[in-house]
């Protein structure tokens, strides 16, 4: 499995919500990305990734694209 | 066994309570990672003789709470076993000092609550992380009655407040991934940390006490190894009391 396949696979898994619906994704403008999936999803990408992601890039994980940003800082590439 | 194969981290096993729930929980049949603040021989020597007495792992894993890149490694050890984590007990804490509101200082309080409630808050933010993977788990907060009924010690009750307040917090956002958030509030407890409470405050909370001592260790580890265990399926949100009795 490619990284972009694990990452995709992880929103999917962690927010519930379609593969087609995973890129248009923004933190609290869809009832799948609230408080808890935003946990649920955070956990999924430390899990998939095999790293620990700091409080600060948790707060900014904010949309499907700010997550690949915040990745590259542990040394993943999407 | 009330933990038969649960896998728990137990903060301050070293001492007072957290030892006492070191030994119960194992008796209880529970793997365990203890943490603790300063590695000692004679304490790794105590994990691996309740290790063997019990027929559990206990793994002690050294960290300075307040340090949140120590913790951080302290919880990659953690991670690095690849074993799930059912049960958090954030039980590390300072005591605080008796004094009036106006002579405690700010840096006084912001010590006790960055060990009695930041640091319990970032630990429950990296072990409810690893839970959720698994739909399931459960948080007991160490609180105290004094963080319900006040105390002479502005920093500490002030921070075990925060700690209710917390639990709270957590037990309502966390249920829907299955993990049940909930805290304990001992009373008086016979421990290192209360040997340093004033004379005043200690004759005070005795003579509230239906009981007319203090608990032992061991009498608020069972208390925590229940709420953490199944048979507290429903028990969620609640700070649960083991003061005594203390009735008014």
């Amino acid at each position: 499995m490619t990284n972009l396949e694990k990452y995709v696979n992880a929103f999917c898994e962690s927010l519930e919500v379609a593969e087609a619906e995973v890129a248009s994704l923004v933190y609290g403008e869809s009832d799948a990305w609230d408080s808890v999936g935003h946990m649920s999803l955070v956990a999924a990408l430390e899990d998939a990734f095999d790293v620990m992601v700091d409080m600060d890039d948790i707060i900014d994980l904010s949309s499907f694209e700010k997550g690949k940003e915040i990745l590259r800082k542990y040394d993943v590439e999407i | 066994m009330l933990l038969d194969g649960k896998n728990a981290l137990i903060t301050g096993s070293a001492r007072g309570i957290g030892n006492a729930m070191l030994h119960v929980f194992a008796r209880e049949g529970a793997n365990i990672w203890a943490f603790a603040r300063t590695k000692s021989e004679a304490f790794e020597q105590e994990c691996e003789s309740i290790s063997k007495q019990y027929g559990v792992w206990i793994k002690p894993l050294y960290c300075e709470l307040t340090d949140r890149e120590s913790v951080k490694l302290a919880f990659k050890q953690l991670m690095a076993d690849k074993q799930p984590l059912d049960i958090l007990i954030n039980n590390a804490g300072a005591m605080g000092q008796d004094k009036m509101f106006q002579m405690t200082s700010e840096d006084e309080m912001r010590s006790i609550f960055d060990i009695n409630f930041f640091a319990v808050i970032e630990l429950s933010r990296l072990a409810t992380r690893l839970m959720a993977r698994n739909k399931a788990g459960a948080v007991v907060n160490i609180a105290s009655i004094a963080g319900i009924d006040g105390d002479s010690r502005l920093d500490y009750s002030a921070a075990k407040a925060a700690v209710i307040a917390a639990t709270r917090k957590m037990a309502r956002e966390l249920v829907s991934v299955g993990i049940r958030v909930n805290a304990l509030a001992p009373g008086l407890t016979d421990t290192d940390l209360v040997a340093g409470l004033s004379e005043k405050v200690e004759q005070e909370q005795l003579s509230k006490i239906l009981l007319k001592r203090k608990a032992k260790p061991e009498e608020i580890a069972n208390v925590a190894a229940f709420l953490a265990s199944d048979m507290a399926s429903y028990v969620v949100g609640q700070v649960w009391r083991a003061d005594g009795g203390i009735l008014s």
